[in-house]
């Protein structure tokens, strides 16, 4: 049963390369739904949060955990208002269909608000790779604007030279600088995006190590740090410092599994705090970090 | 025939308005305040309300939307008449959804509850007719008219608790909500006002010169002693055009300048801005953010021989980033910066944001 589900999501990450992990995620959680033989509304969340589970086993990365609680309250909301439960997983199954819907167009909904902000003859600072961030300025570019676009190596898996070869292909002038070079570069750059993995409760972002970094000189420089994000990646998490990031997202799923003593391993993210972040651009709109919380609400009280 | 009649009556209004708000706003000092802009735009959308030919709430939201285009094309850096068009268009919203009896906070914003729970692809068109639309809606924005109407007096109603005595309070330029915040203080407290004369259009004198009438000890000093005088004042109160979307400001040359210093020394600056300035806007539109007027104010034209010689700009106005602000004193009361968010939430939907 396990392998059949890790199977079903590696295969999805596999056809669409473009998918975000999070909407693979519920894409298979979607389909272990209707392959549930369960009686019980109780015994459906048990084994979706089993689902759930198995699935931050293979990908640990924040963006599967929150697409999975997403989906966990998805249910929640819809048996609310369906006692019985076959009835209730129909409704469950074409909501999740139209919600999939939805959210793959949320990348274009983010392309559209954040590209008005690039001006002509911008200079962009962008760190590792991120989809997001890659249909912005590909937007950008077919809206006839002039930019240059600097983008961190983002060592340890060098992600940055992905995200090069991608903008390369699309005629934007693009060089890639180190990890460290970031303070160094930013005296020359106009304004500085970034995607994130998740966007927690305090507004703050979570995203590949050297984001935090890059916040902080943009501070110290007054240059805008924007951060482009779907809105299915709200978390509930409230962390105060880089400590309080559970250690379940900071490591690769094999490394927490392998290793027994983490001190010694690199962590492959960070968090950078809601005072540092300019404005966030969602689906839901272009936010405060601020209002960011106000949305969570909306959704999990 | 009385139907071409007041047809034609409302074009010619109409016109006249555009051509008013072409010709006024050059930089000396709107020729009609802000607040009279608001209220003629809501007087005019509600006659064209009242006498265009609709049949449905989405006939006449098209219709608002494309006298709204032609009013904020004649003159973009006047953000109120397009706020009042968004206004108008939320009323509409409300009431069409009151009269189909749904609840008004469903179908309203975007989030990620709706997201989630929406059974199909709302497609809220807006065709069905109801009867007493039209009254709803009008009688809406008359209540709308008088909250307009009572902006300045309830914001300058809050001064007793922001102003105390002995203060010294920092201005810059002509505000006519903080000279009625500043006067209505001044019935019960003494207190002493500096105010920047804001170069080149020197609107703080007439500024200096109102307040004095009212009996308040003021000060006039040149926009370079703004540093200098800023470790004696108490706190900064300003008005601005427009608040925008993020919390900043768009204001009078020579605020961001004040902001800083107010920073710099840990001032408090304090924001009179009635609700109607609230824009939906960022900042990011360079183009179509700044005004610039006659340069003949910086130099003159007298000055011939340097003027082949050099590039002169007058700008209108100056951006303040919201880290700068204190708190925001409107119509609904003290808010902070990070809250603006909100308040745009409840004036305005997100689907109207671009007319």
């Amino acid at each position: 049963m396990e392998e059949c589900l890790v199977e079903y999501f590696r295969t999805q990450m596999r056809t669409d390369p473009d998918m975000a992990s999070a909407v693979a995620a519920i894409r298979t959680l979607l389909e272990f739904l209707r392959r549930d033989k369960g009686e019980t509304i109780l015994g459906l969340r048990e084994s979706l949060k089993w689902a759930t589970d198995c699935l931050t086993e293979v990908d640990s990365s924040v963006a599967v955990s929150s697409g999975g609680e997403l989906f966990l309250r998805f249910i929640s909301l819809t048996s609310l208002e369906h006692q019985d439960l076959s009835r209730c997983k129909k409704v469950m199954e074409e909501r999740g269909e139209l919600f999939l819907e939805k959210i793959s167009l949320s990348r274009t909904k983010v392309a559209k608000l954040c590209h008005t902000f690039i001006k002509d003859g911008a200079k962009i600072l962008t760190h590792s790779s991120s989809r997001v961030v890659l249909r912005v300025l590909e937007k950008a570019a077919a809206e006839k604007k002039r930019f240059t676009v600097y983008v961190t190596e983002s060592q340890p898996d060098t992600a940055g030279k992905q995200m090069a070869d991608a903008l390369r292909r699309l005629n934007v002038p693009v060089t890639v600088v180190l990890d460290a070079a970031v303070g160094y570069v930013l005296e020359k750059v106009d304004l500085v995006i970034v995607g994130a993995e998740g966007v927690v409760e305090s507004g703050g972002i979570i995203n590949k190590i050297g984001t935090y970094q890059m916040a902080v000189c943009s501070k110290a420089h007054n240059k805008p740090f924007y951060v482009v994000a779907e809105s299915f990646k709200f978390v509930r998490l409230y962390p105060l410092n880089q400590q309080d990031v559970p250690d379940r997202f900071k490591y690769k799923a094999d490394t927490l599994r392998t290793v027994s003593d983490l001190s010694d391993e690199h962590p492959m993210i960070d968090y950078t705090p809601p005072s540092l972040i300019t404005l966030l651009f969602t689906d839901l709109g272009v936010l405060t970090p601020s209002a960011v919380s106000d949305e969570l609400i909306k959704l999990y009280l | 025939m009385p139907g071409a009649d007041k047809e034609a009556d409302l074009t010619e209004r109409i016109e006249a308005f555009l051509a008013d708000l072409k010709r006024g706003g050059c930089g000396t000092g709107p020729i009609r305040g802000s607040g009279e802009t608001a209220r003629e735009t809501t007087a005019l959308l509600r006659k064209v309300t009242a006498q265009a030919r609709w049949s449905s709430a989405g006939d006449l939201m098209e219709i608002i939307r494309k006298e709204g285009r032609r009013m904020t094309a004649a003159q973009p850096s006047e953000t109120t008449v397009g706020n009042m068009v968004l206004r108008v268009l939320k009323i509409i919203r409300e009431e069409y959804a009151r009269s189909r009896g749904s609840s008004e906070e469903t179908d309203q914003q975007e989030s990620l509850h709706k997201l989630l729970t929406s059974g199909g692809l709302s497609d809220e068109n807006f065709r069905q007719h109801y009867v007493h639309l039209k009254a709803n809606v009008i009688e809406a924005i008359n209540e709308l008219l008088t909250e307009l109407e009572g902006t300045t007096d309830n914001i300058a109603m809050q001064a007793l608790e922001h102003i105390h005595s002995n203060e010294v309070i920092m201005t810059v330029g002509r505000s006519r909500t903080v000279e009625a915040f500043l006067k209505d203080a001044a019935r019960k407290r003494k207190f002493h006002v500096i105010v920047a004369e804001c170069a080149p259009f020197c609107q703080g004198h007439e500024m200096a010169t109102n307040l004095s009438k009212a009996s308040i000890e003021t000060t006039v000093i040149a926009d370079a002693a703004i540093f200098a005088v800023m470790s004696r004042v108490n706190k900064v109160i300003i008005g601005t055009q427009t608040v925008l979307a993020n919390g900043g400001l768009r204001a009078v040359n020579g605020t961001h300048t004040v902001a800083l210093a107010a920073r710099h020394h840990s001032t408090p600056l304090i924001v009179c801005a009635p609700m109607f300035k609230l824009s939906p806007q960022f900042p990011n539109e360079e183009d179509t953010f700044h005004k610039f007027v006659s340069p003949h104010e910086v130099l003159p034209f007298t000055e011939g021989e340097i003027l082949s010689k050099v590039n002169v700009h007058c700008p209108v106005f100056d951006y303040v980033p919201p880290e700068l602000i204190t708190l925001f004193i409107s119509n609904i009361g003290g808010n902070a910066p990070s809250y603006i968010y909100r308040l745009m939430s409840e004036l305005y939907h997100p689907e109207d944001h671009d007319l």
